[in-house]
C-alpha cells in the first residue's frame, strides 16, 4: 500500500523534474545560444554560395564554393559539439574528408562530398529554425514571467500601461482583446495564464528544439546507408591494393636481401671450393652450397607464390611464364590495351594458376587455353581445356578458394563444365579494385 | 675473357669478379644500372656482359631492356642475362631475332664454376647457354613434338637446347660423340627438321622449332 502510494506521488514528480528540471534548462540555453552561431552559419553559407555560384562563369567560382563546402563542414562540426555538449544528442560524425589529388582532383572531391553539402543545407536552414527557437522562448518564457508576475507588477506600480476605454475612462493596466486587466481578480487571472505559460513552455522549447535534433541528425550526421556503401567500397579497394603493394614490396625486399646474400654464399662457397686443397674442407664447402642451394630454390618458389617479379612486367608476360611452366601445351591470348591495377593483375594471375593446376590435377586435359581480354572497365579470364568436364565448386576443385579470392573486388565466376568435358571458367574482374 | 658486370647488388658483382679472377678472367668494369652499362661497354668492348635483369630505377626488366639494346648497337659483344628468376617470357625476348651471342642463366648456377665458365665462353663465341630451367619450360610447352622421343633423345635435346656442344654432350651423358650424332639425326627427323650443318646452327634450328 505505502509502495503504490510512493508510486503514486513519484509519477508527477518525475514528469515536473522532466519538464523543469536539468533536461528544460539545457534546452533553453541551447535553444538561445545556438542563435549567434544560426546567425554566423547563415551569412557564411549565404555568401560563399552566392559568391561561389556568381563568380561560376569565371575560374575562381568553382574552388570558392569547394572551399564552401570545407567551410560548411567546420561548422557542422560546431553545431555538432554543441549539441552535444548541451543537448546529449550524440550524432557520429561523417566520414572524415578524403582529398583528392592535384588541385582539380581536390576540387572536385570537395563537391562531390555529400556531408560537406548537407553541412551547407543544415546551415541555411538552421537561421530560420533559430528565429523559430528564439519567438517560443520569447512567447512561453517570456510572457509566462510577466503574465505570471502581473499582480506583483500592479502591487509596485511596474509595468503600469495606461489607456482610454471606449467611453473615455482611464484605464491602469493590460488590454487583451478589449478586456481591460484592472481588477484584481483579473490579474489574478492573467497570472494564472502566465503559469498555464511557463508550465507549457518546456514542452514547446522540447518540441522545437527536438526539430532541430532531426536535422541534426540528417544533415550533421554520419552518412546514409549508400554512402555508407560507398565508403566501404573505397576502403576495401583500397586494402585489397594495400595488400598487393606489401606483397610486392615482401618480394623487392627479398630480392635485394636474403635471396641476393644466399645467391652471394653460394658463389662464396664456390671461391672456397675452387680455392682451397683437396680434402674435408674443399667436401664441406660442396655439402654447404648444395644447402644453399636448395634454400635458394625453395626461397624462389615460396616467392613465387607470393608475387611472381615477372607480374611487374605486366600480365601478359606473367601468365607466359605460367603457361611455360604448367608442363602441358597452354595456348595463351592475352588482349590488355590499359593494364589493370596491380592487385587486379595479382587476382587474375593467382587465378590462372589454380585454373591450370585444376586443369592438370583434375581434368586430364591434352592442352589448355587461357585468354585474358581487358574491355572498358572489365578484365575477363577464361581457361579453357579439352579435358573430362564435370568440375564443381567444392570437392577439393580449388574453385572455393578461388571464389573467395575475387569476392573482395566483387569478381564473377563462373563455371560450364558438363560431364565428358570441354571446361570453360571464366573470370570476370574489374580492372580496377 | 673481358667482362663487364651489371648488378645492382655489389656483394654478387664483387663476388662474381673474383669468382672470374680464379679463372684467369679480367671483369673490366662493374656497374649498377642500365646507363651505366651501356657506356661500360662502349668504353672496354668486353667478350661478355653479363647483366642482372632487375635493375634501378624500377627493378623490374631495365637489364633485359638494355641486353636487347646492346645486342643491337655492339653485336659482337656476347650478352649474359643473370638472374634469381628465369622468366620464359624475358628468354623468348632476348632469343628474338638470332640466338647468336647469348645467354640467360640464374644466378645460383655459378656454384658450378666449370659449367659457368662454359656457358660465358659460348655466348662470347656466338653460341648460346640457356638455363635448364627455361628449356624444361621451353620442353614443356611442346609436349607433342618431345613425346615422340625416346628418353635419351630428350635429353639430348635438353643439353642441345641449353647451347652445349656435341662433345660437351657426350660427356654429360656418358656416351661417344658418334651416339650423340645418331641421337641428335633421329630428333631432327621426328621433330621434322631440315638438317643443317654445324653444331651451333643445329642448336638454332633447336631453339626456333622450340620456339615457334
Amino acid at each position: 500500500m505505502e509502495r503504490l502510494s510512493a508510486g503514486v506521488a513519484s509519477r508527477p514528480v518525475a514528469a515536473a523534474r522532466a519538464a523543469f528540471g536539468r533536461r528544460a534548462a539545457a534546452e533553453l540555453l541551447y535553444a538561445v545560444a545556438s542563435l549567434p552561431l544560426a546567425v554566423l552559419g547563415f551569412g557564411y553559407a549565404a555568401a560563399t554560395l552566392v559568391l561561389g555560384l556568381g563568380l561560376a562563369v569565371t575560374a575562381a567560382g568553382i574552388p570558392l564554393l569547394a572551399v564552401g563546402l570545407l567551410g560548411a563542414r567546420w561548422f557542422g562540426g560546431l553545431y555538432r559539439r554543441l549539441a552535444g555538449r548541451l543537448l546529449g544528442e550524440r550524432v557520429r560524425p561523417p566520414a572524415p574528408h578524403r582529398p583528392g589529388s592535384g588541385f582539380y582532383g581536390r576540387v572536385q572531391a570537395v563537391l562531390g562530398d555529400a556531408a560537406g553539402r548537407r553541412a551547407m543545407a543544415y546551415l541555411l536552414l538552421r537561421l530560420p529554425l533559430a528565429l523559430l527557437h528564439l519567438y517560443v522562448v520569447l512567447f512561453t518564457w517570456g510572457w509566462g514571467v510577466v503574465a505570471l508576475t502581473y499582480p506583483l507588477q500592479r502591487a509596485f506600480g511596474l509595468n503600469d500601461v495606461t489607456t482610454r476605454d471606449e467611453r473615455g475612462v482611464l484605464r491602469h493596466g493590460f488590454v487583451i482583446g478589449g478586456l481591460h486587466l484592472d481588477t484584481w481578480p483579473r490579474a489574478l487571472l492573467v497570472s494564472v495564464a502566465g503559469a498555464a505559460l511557463l508550465f507549457l513552455a518546456p514542452r514547446a522549447v522540447h518540441a522545437v528544439v527536438l526539430l532541430d535534433r532531426m536535422l541534426i541528425r540528417r544533415l550533421l550526421g554520419g552518412s546514409s546507408a549508400a554512402e555508407r556503401i560507398r565508403t566501404l567500397e573505397e576502403t576495401r579497394a583500397r586494402a585489397v591494393d594495400d595488400a598487393a603493394a606489401t606483397l610486392r614490396r615482401i618480394e623487392r625486399d627479398l630480392h635485394d636481401g636474403a635471396q641476393a646474400r644466399l645467391v652471394a654464399l653460394t658463389m662464396q662457397l664456390t671461391l672456397l671450393r675452387e680455392t682451397a686443397p683437396e680434402g674435408p674442407v674443399r667436401d664441406l664447402a660442396a655439402t654447404a652450397q648444395a644447402t644453399a642451394r636448395e634454400a635458394v630454390a625453395e626461397l624462389r618458389e615460396l616467392v613465387r607464390g607470393i608475387h611472381p617479379p615477372v607480374l611487374d612486367s605486366g600480365l601478359d608476360p606473367a601468365l607466359a611464364s605460367l603457361t611455360a611452366r604448367a608442363g602441358l601445351p597452354v595456348e595463351l591470348r592475352a588482349d590488355i590495351p590499359v593494364r589493370p591495377t596491380a592487385a587486379i593483375e595479382s587476382i587474375a594471375y593467382f587465378c590462372a594458376a589454380e585454373l591450370l593446376t585444376n586443369v592438370i590435377k583434375h581434368s586430364g586435359a591434352a592442352r589448355a587455353e587461357i585468354e585474358v581480354v581487358q574491355r572498358e572497365d572489365r578484365l575477363r579470364l577464361r581457361v579453357r581445356d579439352d579435358g573430362s568436364g564435370g568440375a564443381v565448386v567444392g570437392a577439393g576443385s580449388g574453385l572455393p578458394g578461388l571464389a573467395e579470392r575475387i569476392r573482395p573486388v566483387d569478381g564473377l565466376l563462373e563455371v560450364d563444365s558438363p560431364a565428358g568435358g570441354p571446361t570453360v571458367i571464366t573470370v570476370d574482374l574489374p580492372s580496377h579494385a | 675473357m673481358r667482362i663487364v658486370i651489371a648488378d645492382d647488388a655489389v656483394i654478387l658483382r664483387e663476388g662474381l669478379a673474383q669468382l672470374l679472377a680464379v679463372r684467369g678472367h679480367e671483369v673490366v668494369a662493374g656497374v649498377g644500372d642500365a646507363a651505366a652499362l651501356r657506356e661500360a661497354v662502349a668504353a672496354h668492348r668486353p667478350d661478355v656482359a653479363v647483366i642482372d635483369v632487375r635493375m634501378p630505377p624500377t627493378h623490374t626488366d631495365e637489364g633485359l631492356r638494355a641486353a636487347i639494346d646492346l645486342r643491337r648497337d655492339h653485336p659482337g659483344v656476347g650478352i649474359l642475362l643473370f638472374s634469381q628468376y628465369v622468366e620464359t617470357r624475358f628468354a623468348a625476348d632476348l632469343l628474338a631475332g638470332s640466338s647468336a651471342g647469348v645467354g640467360y642463366l640464374l644466378k645460383e648456377r655459378v656454384a658450378d664454376l666449370d659449367d659457368f665458365v662454359d656457358a660465358l665462353r659460348r655466348v662470347a663465341a656466338g653460341g648460346t647457354a640457356l638455363d635448364p630451367e627455361v628449356v624444361t619450360e621451353l620442353l614443356g610447352s611442346r609436349r607433342q613434338g618431345v613425346d615422340a622421343l625416346t628418353p635419351r633423345e630428350r635429353e639430348v635435346l635438353a643439353l642441345m637446347a641449353e647451347g652445349r656442344a656435341n662433345a660437351a654432350i657426350a660427356k654429360t651423358l656418358v656416351v661417344s660423340d658418334r651416339a650423340v650424332e645418331k641421337h641428335i639425326a633421329n630428333i631432327f627427323t621426328k621433330l621434322g627438321l631440315a638438317p643443317s650443318g654445324d653444331g651451333h646452327r643445329r642448336v638454332l634450328a633447336v631453339l626456333r622449332y622450340l620456339r615457334s
